[in-house]
């Protein structure tokens, strides 16, 4: 077992997952996270930063310790070169309105921005082919990169709120990528502005980290981590726990990084990166805050850094080849021939089952079709029961109270019954699974269990059905995978339907063929759809959610038209579209009136709300202005001894006091409304994004960035429709 | 002195029993022994070790599970004769494996514990204890409850046979040939006995006892009487809660000339504790590992290699194994870094090997032969028996929830809970099971349904369990193990409607009670089923008294509730008016089910309310301050963080800064406690003007207003609300 060699303790609190480190005189490094009061601690055990006043002040408690007071909620902390190498680290904390880049060494500011998407996740490094380095922010739907000016040279949208950000050579080509992992499940790759890869997982992506090459780890909000080299995902492990903070260090010494892991009980480990087997683990008293390497003993290697929210401190060192075998446990000859006996006891125990299923078989005296009691010791069922499933929609009813939905249908094949199912799938339940379990006496042989997937992507549903007899104790396992098909939640539409306003067309050098194929298998389709007499398709759906109609047309020269008032919808029927023919770049014409205009609407209440804002705020500055006057003739009607006036003039403060509460009450409010329009605007142009695919995809979205930055709508609304400014 | 230990598997036998497994004495100290285990496909076996490999001294079979297995011999003479249990029948074995005994011992019941002292044979069944001396039926008992374990006191020191039988009651019964002397009352039920330092200490009459909750308890039995010498609550602490004892033994492992006490507890803990103070003080803890499966039996010898002492254990699913402490890294070479195997392991591991290939080509072919049966059209059946599951649901006094612990003889894959009434699950820490919970439909009568799923090579499983008194109904777990052909267990729990009630032996009269009397025509056995269905911790067996009388103290709030029943009447007695009004809904409900008419009469204490309020009291003051105290706390460590000192505070917010992080455990640790005690309150005002016939629920959010404003407001405002 690998053993701390050094333990610290802070007493400070640290937020967990703001933590980093860095060495802001070129030298020291210095560990440096968000504690309790909004503030930034920076902990210099090696050398007495410069100089306190500004924002830093020196701990009362430990001279080691300096605190840096930011008076917003930290949101997010790194720190690395921006500046020139010479010039040491700079430590960039977000908030959820701005960005401060601040020189440690110097006590100064080297930028502070407003970003009004805010800042979730921050990383620095170089990026594509930017010559400076770039302190990436993301925000919501929104990723900014700002130079040591202050200059936002990249800015690109993603489909949700960034929830973690990372750098790496993904393609091997010696240029960084960015990965970025958002609220809607999803790991996209940057390269440039364009979007290179995008990778669907099962919660929100609350951590990322590089590792060897192209292989990065990621942690979600579901307790699960997990390692993918480019697009495959190598392994990943689920836990109740909750990983906090994953960091890649070569622990064994191998020259491998292990992906160390930081867990909400206060578990640290290291999983090898290609099996995902535990090398080593510790424990903290205390959740786990933030993971980071350093050189921290001034020894010239880097020790693994790990904290606790207690703010106690552990730094590891890789072990040597010598100590390395005595890491691994001692037991090795005793865990593998434990190992071997446990499958050994595995086998017999299944064979035992085998040998006497055909003993009970061939004795004839045992029947089946009675329930098995604690007394039989032994559940019987016919031996050729089978297990049918299908997957149809069902129109719900409305005296039920039942909406529209999938439903699986399961049958066994004879008269035994079905007493429980149990569904493992990701992303579409509360949790990972959904449990059927009629009452005692409505049990039947043919069930159905209806689904309502709330969003629109492929998934593999785990079906494990527990079959019998009425009132058995055991029941037979049946186990089987099914997918349901990404647009499952469309009903094929036999009348007609009224076609809707918004649409995208577009020509494709494809036969109509693979397009009947491509629909074939991404909806739920009775029987399979065939292309009309002239070589055309035209298809179309209800949505099950909305109850808006969806019409896909396609003439024998392959032009192609969807039909839908959901611009998110086409979009998502675009991307579908393109990945299964492997497009590359796909230009579109849309036109969505409703959306359009709503943006519009939006657009214009962003302005109301920059304007309530700066009202505000010169509101603010006035009344602190009075307050200062009104602190002075109160005290100094209390020097002079004027007790009624001194009531009166604090009386008024309270007031005013009252005043500026409500008055920031009101501008939390309206900043709520502005994010959430800001929101709203990015989802836009990343739907419109999405409309098309390839290159045309990245140049509608900087066209956009260009206009809504020259507050020019009528050009926006052009971008969206024709895809150039 | 900490001790290092570490663990040498043996051998895998069957599953095991609880006790099943016994080192032979060795003649010189410090030489290799022999180990005898039974298991409960019906072998026994003694086996030694030579050189890291097993030598079988003998196997014998029975087809019946062996129940426990202990050693006998003539008083004063070495112990070294093997005696097994199993079925209702006793056999005796030298330890040359001749059978010199085989004994019928005409029993109704299984066997489930047996000691042996010279030629005295005592067995007990769940229920019945019986004494043979010499084969000749001798002494008979019927407890009153479920016989958890017998033992009794060394012959040699007493000069009479002492039998004591440890029963699920809480009670320790001491005998007296067929009668019981004299009963003790335990803490919890009593799972596990063993003599003081296995001898009884100097008189011989010192006992040690291990609950089903994890305690371990000495006493000490004289003649007429006992005394309680002390109880540990054992652990190491930090989990907070400990598994059942299930063995114990004591042994000089420290080599200091004094005897270790070894503990093997459910929960897969094997604990090795020292007497520092001797008998005067309970024993403090040097060692600890897990073994993530219950630990079945142990007993401190010199098995693997001699000179080193070490622990032999045994597990549920039969792993026969050595808590040695022989340092293990002799046997590498540490130059090289490289693992040397020796060349016997290294056979072993190849054996081991080509024996699973074998195997594994060998359940391919049933695997085959099973599949191509489904596809059949011929009539045949698939049949497959039974997986062991041992379970358990026991209710914990001291946060009244109830602990559900499920193991398997083999991984499981997945467990399914679900319930028909609403309770509450709880984290565990000690579990890495994924656990999701998927909507429930109420029209389809499930209240829970969670599932969760475990890591590989998980056989044992806890839950936590909130019930709510007055909701009763039934839980049930689907058990699924990762095992082919892929089957599930069901396994029933019934939550019953005053499931927070636990049996004590003492009641307090002099409380204010409410009297709920039933007359009509039942017999006692209805009566006794009736009550069984209301209350936990009863045993099925109707009482062979004419009048059955039991006391329960409710664990939430330490109120008494008193039955006496008999043919035609029955009398409850309680301080807490929710308890008797519970009691009599369901047993007018099960009445009109049986159709027995029913005389019900009740007798209103206004007493009572104030006294059930008064105990209340200071637990929802208590519960208040600690919710105050720790929503201070961020504010004050933020102080804290500005401030070098902080001797400024006041007194009190000292205090909370000091011990926050105990402040903040202990508010974790109960969680929603402060609503448990709301719940009661209401009820308890409910209650109270049910049996006036008044329906106060539109009062309730009025009695909800003076609740939350309780911190300001005396008690005497909530006792004036009640009485108003």
């Amino acid at each position: 077992m690998l053993v701390p060699i050094f333990t610290l303790n802070l007493n400070q609190k640290i937020i967990p997952g703001r933590v980093c480190i860095g060495k802001y005189d070129t030298a020291h490094a210095c560990l440096t996270a968000s504690t309790t009061a909004d503030k930034v601690f920076i902990h210099n055990p090696h050398q007495r930063l410069g100089i306190t006043g500004g924002r830093m002040s020196l701990s009362q408690s430990s001279a080691e310790i300096s605190l840096l007071n930011i008076n917003q909620t930290v949101s997010a902390i790194t720190a690395g070169v921006l500046t020139q190498p010479r010039h040491g680290d700079t430590l960039v904390v977000g908030t959820p309105t701005n960005v401060l880049a601040y020189d440690v060494q110097n006590n100064a500011d080297v930028f502070y921005k407003d970003v009004s998407d805010g800042a979730n996740a921050i990383t620095i490094g170089k990026l594509g082919r930017h010559v400076s380095p770039l302190a990436l922010i993301g925000g919501n739907c929104s990723i900014h990169g700002f130079d040591s000016e202050g200059n936002d040279p990249f800015w690109t949208v993603t489909g949700d709120n960034v929830s973690s950000l990372t750098l790496t050579d993904f393609d091997g080509d010696d240029e960084n990528e960015l990965l970025v992992g958002s609220e809607d499940f999803d790991i996209r790759v940057f390269k440039h502005e364009e979007i290179l890869f995008e990778m669907s997982e099962t919660e929100a992506v609350t951590a990322l980290c590089p590792m060897h090459g192209s292989r990065f780890g990621y942690a979600l909000a579901n307790g699960t981590v997990g390692v993918y080299e480019k697009l495959s995902r190598w392994w990943r492990i689920k836990s109740k726990n909750h990983a906090i903070a994953i960091y890649s260090y070569d622990l064994d010494g191998d020259g491998v990084p292990e992906l160390i892991t930081g867990w909400s009980n206060g578990k640290i480990d290291a999983r090898n990166d290609r099996s995902g087997e535990v090398v080593f683990k510790d424990n903290f008293q205390s959740t786990v805050a933030g993971i980071v390497q350093g050189d921290y003993r001034m020894d010239g290697k880097n020790q693994l850094i790990c904290c606790s929210v207690d703010g106690e401190v552990r730094g590891y060192q890789p072990s040597t080849a010598e100590s390395r075998y005595s890491m691994m446990d001692v037991n090795i000859e005793q865990e593998t021939i434990r190992e071997l006996s446990q499958r050994r006891h595995n086998l017999l125990l299944e064979l035992k089952n085998y040998e006497e299923n055909q003993r009970m078989g061939s004795s004839g005296e045992v029947v089946h079709g009675k329930p098995s009691t604690a007394g039989d010791q032994v559940g019987i069922i016919p031996a050729n029961t089978q297990l049918q499933t299908g997957l149809a929609i069902n129109m719900g009813s409305e005296e039920k109270n039942k909406p529209p939905h999938v439903e699986i249908a399961l049958a066994t094949t004879n008269d035994t019954v079905i007493r429980a199912v149990i569904i493992f799938a990701e992303g579409i339940f509360e949790g990972e699974s959904h449990v059927y379990h009629p009452r005692e006496h409505s049990l039947t042989s043919n069930i159905r269990v209806p689904l309502y997937p709330p969003k629109d992507v492929p998934v593999d549903l785990h079906i494990k059905s527990m079959v019998g007899y009425k009132g058995s104790l055991h029941y037979h396992v049946f186990e089987l995978t099914r997918q349901l098909p990404r647009f499952s939640m469309y009903a094929l539409c036999t009348t007609a339907v009224t076609q809707p306003q918004g649409s995208v067309s577009f020509r494709l050098s494809e036969r109509v063929a693979r397009i009947v194929m491509w629909v074939n298998s991404s909806f739920l389709l009775l029987e399979d759809l065939q292309a009309d007499e002239e070589g055309g398709m035209e298809v179309s759906f209800l949505s099950l959610r909305s109850n808006l109609p969806l019409v896909i047309k396609a003439d024998p020269q392959c032009h192609m038209s969807i039909y839908t008032d959901d611009m998110e919808l086409a979009g998502d029927l675009i991307q579908a579209l393109a990945n299964y023919l492997n497009l590359d770049d796909l230009q579109v014409e849309a036109d969505f009136p409703s959306e359009v205009d709503q943006l519009g609407a939006v657009l214009q209440r962003v302005e109301e709300y920059h304007a309530t804002r700066q009202r505000l705020s010169a509101e603010m500055a006035d009344h602190s202005g009075v307050i200062r006057t009104l602190v002075v003739r109160a005290e100094d009607a209390r020097l002079m001894g004027d007790m009624q006036s001194m009531r009166q003039w604090y009386g008024e403060l309270y007031n005013l006091n009252k005043d500026l509460i409500s008055g920031y009450k009101i501008r939390c409010n309206n900043h709520q409304e502005l994010l959430s329009c800001l929101k709203q605007v990015n989802q836009t142009i990343q739907k419109a994004g999405r409309l098309r695919a390839g290159k045309s995809k990245t140049s509608v979205i900087s066209a956009c960035r260009q206009a809504i930055k020259n507050s020019n709508v009528n050009a926006l609304t052009k971008i969206i429709r024709t895809g150039s400014p | 002195m900490e001790l290092s230990l570490t663990r040498v598997d043996y051998l895998q036998v069957g599953l095991t029993s609880p006790r099943c497994l016994r080192v032979l004495p060795s003649s010189t100290p410090k030489t290799q022994q022999k180990v005898v285990v039974g298991d409960q496909d019906g072998t026994v076996q003694l086996f030694s070790m030579k050189r890291g490999e097993v030598q079988n001294s003998f196997t014998t079979t029975s087809p019946k599970a062996i129940t426990r297995l202990e050693l006998g011999g003539a008083l004063g003479t070495v112990k070294d004769k093997v005696f097994v249990s199993s079925g209702n029948e006793v056999r005796g074995y030298t330890k040359k494996g001749k059978q010199f005994l085989g004994f019928d011992t005409n029993l109704t019941e299984e066997i489930k514990s047996m000691y042996i002292s010279g030629s005295d044979l005592l067995v007990c069944g769940d229920y019945v204890y019986n004494h043979y001396h010499d084969c000749q039926d001798s002494n008979y008992f019927l407890a009153a409850d479920r016989i958890n374990d017998i033992i009794s006191l060394p012959a040699e020191k007493m000069k009479s046979l002492v039998p004591v039988l440890a029963c699920e009651d809480r009670l320790l019964r001491v005998m007296k040939d067929s009668e019981v002397l004299y009963s003790v009352e335990l803490p919890a039920p009593p799972t596990s006995l063993q003599l003081f330092y296995n001898d009884g200490g100097e008189n011989g009459d010192q006992l040690l006892y291990g609950t089903s909750d994890g305690k371990i308890g000495l006493v000490q039995l004289g003649r007429g009487s006992a005394v309680h010498r002390w109880v540990s609550e054992g652990g190491s602490g930090t989990s907070g809660r400990v598994g059942g004892v299930t063995c114990m033994d004591h042994h000089d492992l420290t080599g200091d000339g004094v005897r270790e006490l070894v503990v093997g507890r459910e929960d897969g803990q094997l604990e090795v504790l020292a007497y520092e103070d001797g008998e005067e003080a309970p024993p403090t803890l040097r060692f600890s590992m897990s073994c993530s499966e219950s630990v079945t039996a142990v007993q401190g010898a010199v098995v693997g290699n001699t000179g080193y002492d070490e622990v032999v254990a045994s597990t549920y699913t039969g792993w026969v194994f050595g808590v040695t402490s022989e340092p293990m890294d002799r046997h590498l070479s540490s130059e090289s870094g490289v693992v040397q195997i020796s060349q016997d392991s290294k056979q072993k591991i190849q054996r081991l090997r080509d024996e699973i290939d074998d195997l594994q080509q060998r359940v391919l072919k049933e695997r085959d032969q099973y599949q191509a049966a489904t596809q059949s059209t011929f009539p045949g059946i698939s049949a497959v028996p039974f997986f062991s599951v041992n379970d358990k649901m026991s209710l914990s006094r001291n946060d009244a929830s109830y602990l559900l612990s499920l193991e398997v003889q083999t991984a499981i894959d997945n467990v399914l809970l679900q319930s028909d009434v609403p309770i509450d699950l709880l984290d565990v820490e000690k579990n890495s099971a994924v656990v999701s919970y998927s909507t429930c439909d109420p029209e389809s009568g499930n209240f829970l349904l969670a599932t969760y799923r475990c890591q590989a090579n998980t056989t044992r499983l806890e839950v936590r369990i909130r019930t709510i008194e007055g909701q009763y109904g039934t839980l049930q777990a689907y058990i699924t193990p990762r095992l082919q052909p892929k089957c599930c267990q069901v396994r029933q729990y019934k939550i019953k409607p005053l499931s927070l009630h636990s049996r004590v032996h003492s009641f307090d009269s002099t409380r204010p009670y409410n009297t709920l009397v039933l007359r009509g025509q039942f017999t006692l056995p209805e009566i006794h089923a009736w009550v069984v269905f209301c209350l936990p911790e009863l045993p099925e067996r109707t009482p062979a008294t004419t009048q059955a009388e039991f006391t329960f103290i409710s664990t939430f709030l330490d109120t008494q509730l008193h039955c006496v029943y008999s043919a035609g009447e029955a009398i409850f007695k309680s301080d807490n008016i929710s308890t008797i009004s519970i009691l009599k809904d369901v047993l007018t409900k099960e009445a009109t089910r049986k159709k027995v008419r029913l005389d019900i009469s009740c007798e209103v204490s206004e007493d009572s309310v104030v006294h059930a309020l008064h105990l209340l009291h200071p637990r929802l003051e208590a519960q208040l301050m600690l919710a105050k105290q720790v929503s201070l706390i961020e504010a004050l460590r933020e102080l804290g963080c500005h401030e070098a000192d902080t001797s400024f505070l006041s007194p009190e917010y000292q205090h909370i800064l000091d011990n926050a992080d105990s402040l903040q455990a202990q508010y974790r640790k109960q969680p929603c406690h402060l609503e448990r005690l709301y719940g009661m309150i209401t009820d308890l005002y409910i209650d109270k003007f049910k049996f006036k016939g008044v329906n106060v629920k539109s009062q309730v959010p009025h009695l909800l207003e003076i609740l939350d404003n309780y911190g300001s407001l005396s008690i005497q405002h909530l006792v004036n609300f009640f009485q108003a």
